[in-house]
């Protein structure tokens, strides 16, 4: 045997250098025109969030193709991307795509990724609450990029942080529960609950939310019950909850692999899930972990996510109608997920601003980014959300209920309507208030601004009546 | 009398003495010292339902919950531990075959019952509409296995930590396939026959507790009599107990080593998928579990010792237990504290037990 | 003194990457020191650690990453203050900066110290295990203990440096030149250590421990220093990524951040130090750029699906098959194919635990 093919072992690792550094050849020296606007989608492609990619990506690119002009490469595959975005006369480029994974380590090297070697001046994301954390915090040393959150509801960004350069055209973790509360105390009459949370940070701003909501209106939460995240068994938490008799009922606030394994543990525990004793946060409909429980909550009431399914207001109609005349079946068909309607907003949004900044971005970008948008199931004031002083949106909120369609399957209707929430949650969450946490916030009796004002959505209309 | 104390063996009497008195203070403080929490605060000694004197039902309860979770935590350590035991192989991949097999498990259903791309209702479920997707995911993972340990096991025996890369490298490639190619990646769930769905009455512990996980308890015991009466009662579990003592006397003997070991292999991954199957149906399955079942495999064959079906039964036991215990009985003062730290047990117990015994309880190498 | 080709070879590289390492900045982009160089550095010490202890030490240890997040979460916690600005997560203790860096370096090589007390009677496949499932005890304490951490960690870190250090935020290249500066000093200090009487005495305990134990030797006090210097190493590559990320969160110290890190080892390969640098540097490297390149387009277009995950997976899977000694591995090979290697002065080079088991 030569002794060329006696080391043919020589040959892989050599192999594998020579196609690696024709990758990195191939994307490394992207050639980029003078005045082109750099645009880069933050979402997570991994991780308990990982079909977030496709779904968030065609909401984004969705008003892009509406509103700028861009042309779809793969009406299936949105990730395929899309060219020949051009608003005003400045052309605009997607130059990547990040591929986060819930986690903060990921976010820092995808971001890093995106803006510093891709060179993306704007970002349209991220996904999830931790990324957020730590996007703010990178736009703060980096003032001259724009950041417009993607749908990630953790509060610190746009509260704590909230530097001049992050904009958020949806509202946070615990703004999508505001009314759930209420509807618990006057519909299904609890006066006491449980509350079950992820131990972790959205776990405690979305618990946050519903127990604000609960106790303003005089419910009481007395016990609240912090399963460590993806728990492999929930016996133990579900044991810890008050039996069924001495709580009129339980928030469930567990997300991931959770929603499924924790109120099957319930019903290990105490039978069948009895649908007016156990309301859920947005998990409970949307972002996948509906698919493994819907079935099991049928007829229970659900936090919002912002979004009006089934909403028939015009607005709400328009906007279902650009999503599927350029992503037909994103999501299943199903446009009133957050992921694919904030994602929408947040671009929308970013391209009146770069028309009103005549294409320039940085500092001069931040000023011209619009202080309302036209969200599509925004009634209010016109049909607008309205960003506060932190950049912040103001948005009007729907608690949902799973329901049987007529033909046999699963979905979700809005069953409230709940004006302008803001973040501050009538003066609960302010700046230098604790974050949301374990013991916080407390439960406190207090009067909220939309306290009293839901109205009743019935069949997808908004009607005069309030909710008693 | 002097030459009793002088003939102690002080390095072996002080581990034993420190374990002993962990167990005896932990049982201590369960059983008797707990006190039920007042309605505001608490101390030290408050836990949420006191002691098992104070309410036995709970504590039972709480026993059970710790004992069926250990039929599942068997069910899948016991593949590991086969497979490590008779070929060194610390198969990597072990976490993501349970997550394979899971997902398969729910396709299979959902083909089966209607495809509704939603979790089926129970009493849509007959015994043979989840029996069927477990052994087809168990059948599939078997041939994967085989696949795995005939092309990139066979020709390395020996080197421990090449196949254990290898095997990551396997399990890197397989959990990024599930994402793509079963249900995008989302959490799923196999739904337990209709008939499971009921609390049973125990006349003799005086509570009503879940048939389904008192059916997980049994599959973990029948799995465990089945390895069982394989490895100690039939010919190939004997070859297959002598060349985990030996490898390669039994090698010399004239065994066919090779097959025994695709054998051990494919019997291992069986048992994970199968596993993945109960573990769907108890929870979710969801990319990111392959880990954590990886560790929730490597914790009871480090506590139960490797190699030792005995060993994987205590370790499932012990870590069962430990996790359910400690999420109940650790003391709660107010919502800040502690029932949250319930981690740190499961570690003091990882700890006590590689301090003192590193080859795991009932191990049998060093 | 006549010195064979390989190693002249060596040291010539070894020049010319100090050289264009020390140039950084006026050669190559921003993007390429202030994320992939700087990042290079601080895993190659890492993955230094760890070859360290593969290598001369015959114990491959999972615990590296937990022992950098070790001395990353020590910092976080006692440098941040807390209040506003997303820093209220952790202890957040508020101590002076130089002081909390000495203490997490002190911290994180007693533990090291006492999980090698507890893991150095074990050997080969079950060292691995016992450290992996140190690793996964640390990541769920930090992940589960919410007043250490919690799942989204500790923040704002890097704007607490102390005074020597300087400003991480601002200035620039500040922190590659003190990555380069602690990876030689590392490098240095592990060939120094290796030639003292304790290195060698480690190096006879990797390869016949009966002997050396016999010869009277305390095998397992070796073990457990080896693995206590070793996490001092991952401790200061700890710090120097808490400081380059700016924050630390459980993730850091994962399951998946374990196994990265032991690719990158087994990359560069498990035989010599340099082994770390060089894996680190190709990690990165096509961890960063296989995403978005023809490669994934090529799965898709085979209908493998999947994502680069899978393409990194396969590259190494392919490595441990076909060069499980990594890239050093193919070097040495190389010049064996050019059978000038060896003579009087060729340095001996240990057999690969991976290749070759003890």
């Amino acid at each position: 045997m030569s002794r060329i093919a006696r080391h043919w072992k020589l040959a892989l690792p050599l192999g594998v250098l020579v196609i690696v550094a024709s990758a990195v050849v191939s994307t490394s020296f992207a050639a980029s025109k003078a005045k082109e606007v750099r645009v880069a989608i933050m979402t997570d492609c991994k991780g308990a969030f990982g079909f977030g990619s496709e779904v968030d990506t065609g909401g984004a690119l969705a008003a892009f193709a509406q509103y700028a002009g861009g042309k779809v490469k793969d009406p299936k595959k949105p990730t395929a991307g899309m060219t020949g975005i051009k608003v005003g006369g400045t052309s605009v480029k997607i130059v990547g795509i990040g591929c986060g994974d819930d986690t903060v380590p990921t976010a820092v090297k995808e971001t890093r990724r995106l803006m510093e070697q891709l060179k993306a001046d704007v970002m349209i994301g991220p996904l999830s609450g931790d990324e957020a954390v730590y996007v703010a915090n990178y736009a703060k040393s980096h003032p001259t990029k724009t950041f417009v959150i993607g749908t990630a509801g953790s509060q610190d960004p746009t509260l704590q942080i909230a530097p001049k350069n992050v904009f958020r055209y949806h509202g946070d973790g615990a703004q999508w529960n505001a009314g759930i509360g209420e509807i618990a105390y006057k519909k299904l009459g609890w006066r006491k609950a449980a509350i079950v949370m992820d131990d972790y940070s959205f776990g405690w701003t979305s618990g946050a939310g519903i127990i604000a909501d609960f106790c303003a209106i005089g419910g009481q939460i007395t016990k609240r019950v912090f399963p460590p995240l993806n728990t492999t068994d929930y016996s133990s938490y579900v044991q810890q909850l008050p039996a069924p008799g001495t709580v009129d009922g339980y928030f469930w606030v567990v997300g991931g692999t959770g929603t499924g394994a924790s109120l099957t543990a319930f019903e290990q525990q105490y039978g069948a899930l009895k649908p007016d004793q156990h309301i859920g946060n947005l998990f409970f409909a949307f972002l996948g972990a509906d698919k493994v429980v819907a079935p099991k909550v049928v007829g229970s009431y659900v936090g919002g996510f912002g979004t009006g399914p089934g909403l028939k207001t015009k607005q709400a109609k328009a906007y279902e109608a650009v999503v599927a005349k350029w992503y037909p079946g994103l999501n299943g068909g199903n446009y009133a997920d957050g992921f694919v309607y904030n994602y929408y907003n947040a671009a929308w949004a970013f391209i009146r601003g770069l028309q009103a900044s005549g294409g320039q971005t940085g500092a001069k970008l931040q000023a011209s980014m619009p202080r309302t948008n036209k969200s599509g199931y925004e009634v209010s004031d016109g049909g607008v959300v309205k960003l506060d002083a932190n950049r912040q949106a103001i948005q009007d909120q729907y608690p949902l209920q799973v329901v049987k369609n007529a033909d046999g399957s699963i979905g979700t209707a809005v069953v409230g309507y709940v004006p302008n929430v803001d973040q501050s949650f009538g003066g609960l969450f302010k700046k230098t208030s604790p974050a949301p946490g374990r013991t916080q916030p407390p439960c406190v009796k207090k009067s909220l601004p939309w306290q009293g004002k839901i109205k009743v959505v019935t069949n997808g209309v908004i009607t005069n009546a309030v909710i008693k | 009398m002097s030459e009793r104390l002088a003939q102690v063996d002080v390095r072996r009497l002080v581990p034993r003495l420190v374990v002993g008195t962990v167990v005896i203070a932990a049982l201590l403080y369960v059983i008797v010292i707990a006190q039920p929490p007042p309605e505001v605060g608490g101390n030290w000694r408050s836990t949420t339902f006191g002691s098992a004197f104070d309410d036995w039902r709970s504590f039972t309860r709480t026993l059970l919950n710790g004992l069926t979770f250990a039929g599942l935590l068997f069910i899948v350590a016991s593949g590991f531990s086969l497979i490590f035991g008779l070929m060194r192989v610390v198969n990597m991949a072990h976490g993501s075959f349970y997550l394979l097999g899971g997902y398969i498990a729910y396709e299979v259903q959902q083909k089966m019952t209607g495809e509704q791309g939603y979790t089926i209702q129970g009493f849509n479920v007959n015994t043979w509409e989840w029996v069927f997707p477990a052994l087809v995911a168990a059948g599939v993972i078997a041939v994967v296995g085989l696949v795995v340990q005939q092309v990139f096991l066979r020709w390395n025996q020996g080197q421990e930590l090449r196949q254990a890369l290898i095997t990551i490298a396997i399990s890197v490639i397989i959990a990024d396939q599930v994402i793509a190619h079963f249900n995008e990646g989302l959490a799923s769930s196999v739904t337990w026959p209709g008939w499971m769905n009921r609390l049973v009455e125990l006349p003799l512990l005086g509570i009503e507790y879940s048939l389904t996980r008192l059916v997980v308890l049994c599959l973990g015991l029948a799995v465990g009599s089945a390895l069982w009466l394989w490895l100690y009662r039939t010919r190939t579990g004997m070859v297959i107990r002598a060349g985990v003592d030996d490898q390669q006397m039994t090698s010399a003997l004239g065994v066919n080593i090779q097959l025994t070991f695709a054998m051990a292999f494919i019997v291992g991954s069986a048992l994970a998928a199968f596993g993945g199957a109960v573990g769907a149906s108890q929870g979710a399955v969801a990319p990111g579990q392959d880990g954590q079942w990886l560790l929730n495999s490597l914790v009871v064959v480090i506590i139960g010792g490797l190699g030792s079906l005995l060993g994987a039964a205590a370790g499932s036991l012990l870590y069962g237990l430990v996790f359910s215990f400690s999420a109940v009985y650790l003391p709660t003062t107010g919502n800040n504290c502690c029932t949250q730290y319930s981690i740190v047990f499961t570690f003091i117990l990882l700890a006590l037990v590689l301090a003192f015994r590193p080859q795991g309880l009932f191990g049998k190498f060093s | 003194m006549t010195r064979d080709p390989k190693t002249l070879a060596e040291r010539a590289i070894a020049v010319g990457v100090l050289v264009v390492a020390a140039l950084g900045p006026l050669i190559f982009n921003d993007y390429w020191v202030d994320v992939i160089l700087t990042q290079t550095l601080i895993v190659g010490i890492a993955a230094a650690s760890l070859i360290f202890l593969a290598a001369y030490g015959g114990m491959i240890s999972l615990a590296q990453t937990m022992l950098m997040g070790s001395a990353g979460f020590m910092i976080g916690n006692m440098v941040t203050k807390g209040g506003a600005g997303g820093e209220s997560k952790g202890l957040t203790l508020g101590w002076d900066p130089t002081l909390s860096l000495a203490l997490a370096l002190v911290g994180t090589t007693v533990i090291g110290l006492l999980f090698g007390l507890v893991a150095s009677r074990s050997t080969g496949i079950y060292f691995l295990m016992i450290t992996l499932t140190y690793s996964v005890i640390g990541f769920y304490f930090v992940g589960q203990v919410t007043v250490v951490s919690g799942f989204s960690g500790i923040a704002n870190i890097n704007r607490y440096t102390p005074p020597f250090v300087g400003d991480m935020v601002n200035d620039r290249y500040r922190l590659y030149y003190i990555a380069l500066g602690v990876a030689l000093a590392v490098y240095a200090l592990i060939r120094f250590a290796l030639r003292t009487p304790f290195g060698l005495a480690l190096q006879g305990v990797r390869d016949e421990p009966v002997r050396m134990s016999s010869l009277g030797y305390a095998v397992p006090l070796h073990r457990t220093l080896a693995f206590g210097f070793s996490s001092f190493l991952a401790a200061l590559a700890g710090v120097l990524l808490v400081w380059w990320q700016g924050q630390i969160a459980p993730g850091d110290i994962g399951l998946q951040s374990t196994i990265d890190l032991l690719m990158v080892a087994v990359i560069g390969g498990l035989t010599r130090i340099e082994g770390a640098w060089v894996g680190a540097l190709a990690f990165i490297v096509i961890n960063n750029y296989v995403r978005d390149s023809w490669l994934t387009d090529l799965l898709d277009r085979v209908h493998v699906g999947g994502s680069f995950n899978t393409i990194i997976g396969l590259v190494f899977l392919a490595i441990v098959i076909f060069s499980p000694d990594g890239l050093i591995g193919a070097w040495e090979r190389i010049w064996s194919f050019f059978g000038r290697a060896g003579g009087p002065d060729a340095p001996v080079v240990a057999p690969g635990p991976v290749s070759q088991e003890a």
